[in-house]
């Protein structure tokens, strides 16, 4: 039997009066990567927002339907027990802007005590800037402040520090949008190598067709908050079975 | 020369706008120029009576009859503004901290306009309603709390001295927090409001429960903290008629908050109206207001110059 990693079934998501999510559902196996694709506004980031619950701070979601991790259902743990095992990088880099890059990757595995001294605390933040192919142009700087990075190294400190947690899932929401090409690239590279060599599961959200061929496993296309398609990204890319992805894979949608 | 300093204008109407508007920003100035000039003109007759020695010597020795028998120094009043400014820094900073957090974070957003439009209310009530509140209610209950402390915590300077009333250095200070507390708690409130949503977020994407967020948010507003501290101090070393009425306007330099003290500010309220009497008096008590003046404008000018800098660091992520 297949160990799906992720479970998403009938998904309903409102924000306020608006109908965001109408019913969505797919299924990640584990040590998979798997793009959630489709054009702006059709509740992709709500997709990810919805599996680590971060919708909660929203007052004016509503959730409905079901969401599982490892046959957990999220909603029956508290959102922060989730959270702590499903890491997320958002399309904003977002480091701490007033603390240093060492202690932006060592903040979590910090909060949830999942190292014992100081040492261990070294080996994991240079594990995860390693991971997020960070280490080499920050060793040399780990207590500098992030304010004087790149965006594109931004975002991979971002990414290390959701690698730090250990995360067994974790979610990208359009991450390398606003990075240059360069950084962009290393990060799908390091997206690529978590997944083959530490079997994380991966939930990629991105309006990029060609990102989404490059590395995702599993392919989902979403329009206008429904799951219009999904299946293996060979399958889909190469032989959509919906107009609207072809539409879509053409740059037309 | 003038050319270069005046705006281009385009029509006839900017140019009388200019004209119009322009002397409203000079009266400012104006003002500012005059306070400066004031307090330093009307302080020198005693600095050169007593020299820088009116800032550090404790004696204020009127003379009904010779004027050079006159003695002044300012240092328990200086003393003073200090110590309650530092008392009351320490009283706001956590009711201004927990306000501001339990405003932002924890209440309805529906009830959160009614609880900070209570807070800047009270900021707006008069500072003599403070002081009759504080003569009537805090300094009786003060006199119990401080007899209290003094009859356990003896051995700590900071209740070696019985109180032989409430009207002490502590019940000033006391006093002067809860004063500032609004005004510290808006700025912390502003800044905690302010934190942009992807920092917010993150915190909680790592499994940060919410306390561990407010942690994580707050040692990110860190600066603002201190600025929203400084104004409270600001506040509290300029406070005049509130404090003249709890602190018990004595001459000491103790390190107890349980006896009576002056502030600078409660010196000037309570003397001015004789000092015309006397030779030297109110030009001390214009050095007074100029020490007053140089100190607010330190702690706000380095307020100004941190925050800028931290501001300018947090802008670049």
């Amino acid at each position: 039997m297949v160990e799906y990693a992720v479970e998403v079934n009938d998904l309903h998501v409102w924000l306020g009066e608006r109908h965001i999510l109408q019913g969505v559902t797919f299924r990640c196996p584990e040590r998979t990567v798997t793009a959630i694709m489709g054009p702006s506004g059709t509740g992709k980031s709500t997709v990810l927002r919805a599996i680590n619950r971060l919708l909660d701070l929203n007052p004016e979601a509503k959730v409905r339907g079901r969401v599982k991790i490892f046959g957990v259902d999220v909603y029956s743990v508290e959102p922060y027990v989730v959270r702590r095992h499903v890491g997320m990088v958002f399309q904003e880099p977002n480091p701490f802007p007033h603390i240093s890059i060492y202690d932006n990757v060592a903040l979590g595995p910090k909060l949830h005590g999942i190292v014992r001294s100081k040492k261990e605390l070294d080996e994991l933040v240079k594990w995860a800037l390693e991971k997020a192919m960070l280490w080499d142009e920050v060793k040399n700087r780990l207590y500098d402040l992030p304010t004087k990075l790149s965006g594109g190294q931004k975002q991979r400190l971002s990414l290390a520090r959701a690698l730090a947690l250990k995360p067994r899932i974790l979610l990208l929401d359009e991450p390398t949008a606003n990075i240059d090409p360069v950084n962009a690239m290393k990060i799908e590279e390091a997206i690529k190598s978590i997944v083959r060599e530490e079997g994380i599961t991966v939930i990629l959200v991105t309006h990029m067709p060609a990102q989404a061929v490059r590395i995702s496993d599993f392919l989902v296309f979403m329009y206008k908050g429904k799951v219009v398609e999904q299946g293996p990204t060979r399958d889909v890319a190469l032989h959509p079975r919906s107009e609207l992805t072809e539409r879509f894979m053409r740059g037309e949608l | 020369m003038l050319r270069r300093l005046l705006p281009e204008f385009r029509s006839n109407d900017d140019r009388r706008f200019f004209l119009l508007h322009s002397p409203t920003t000079l009266i400012v100035l104006l003002i500012l120029l005059s306070i400066i000039t004031v307090l330093m003109l009307y302080s020198v007759p005693v600095l050169r009576k007593e020299g820088l020695g009116v800032f550090i010597k404790n004696i204020w020795r009127p003379s009904d009859y010779d004027p050079e028998a006159e003695v002044y120094g300012l240092a328990a009043a200086i003393y003073g503004s200090v110590y309650t400014g530092l008392i009351a820094v320490i009283v706001a900073a956590p009711l201004a901290l927990a306000s501001a957090i339990v405003v932002e974070e924890l209440i309805p957003r529906r009830a959160k306009g009614l609880v900070s439009t209570l807070m800047d209310l009270m900021a707006a009530t008069p500072t003599i309603i403070y002081g009759i509140w504080g003569m009537a209610y805090l300094a009786p209950l003060m006199h119990r709390v401080l007899l209290l402390l003094h009859h356990h915590l003896s051995w700590l300077p900071f209740f070696s001295e019985p109180p032989t009333t409430g009207y002490t250095i502590g019940t000033a200070g006391i006093l002067l927090g809860i004063m500032a507390t609004p005004y510290a708690a808006a700025v912390i409130r502003e800044a905690y409001s302010m934190i942009p949503t992807h920092l917010r977020e993150a915190a909680y994407a790592i499994g940060a429960t919410r306390f561990e967020v407010v942690r994580i948010l707050v040692s990110l507003i860190k600066p603002s903290i201190l600025a929203g501290l400084a104004l409270a101090f600001a506040r509290a070393i300029g406070e005049t008629v509130a404090v003249s009425l709890v602190i018990g306007n004595s001459f000491n330099i103790s390190p107890s908050i349980t006896v009576p003290g002056y502030t600078v500010s409660s010196l000037i309220a309570s003397q001015f109206a004789n000092a015309g009497l006397y030779m030297y008096m109110e030009s001390a008590l214009f050095a007074g207001g100029l020490v007053l003046f140089i100190v607010g404008l330190v702690v706000n000018a380095l307020t100004i110059w941190y925050m800028k800098r931290w501001e300018e660091a947090i802008k670049r992520v």
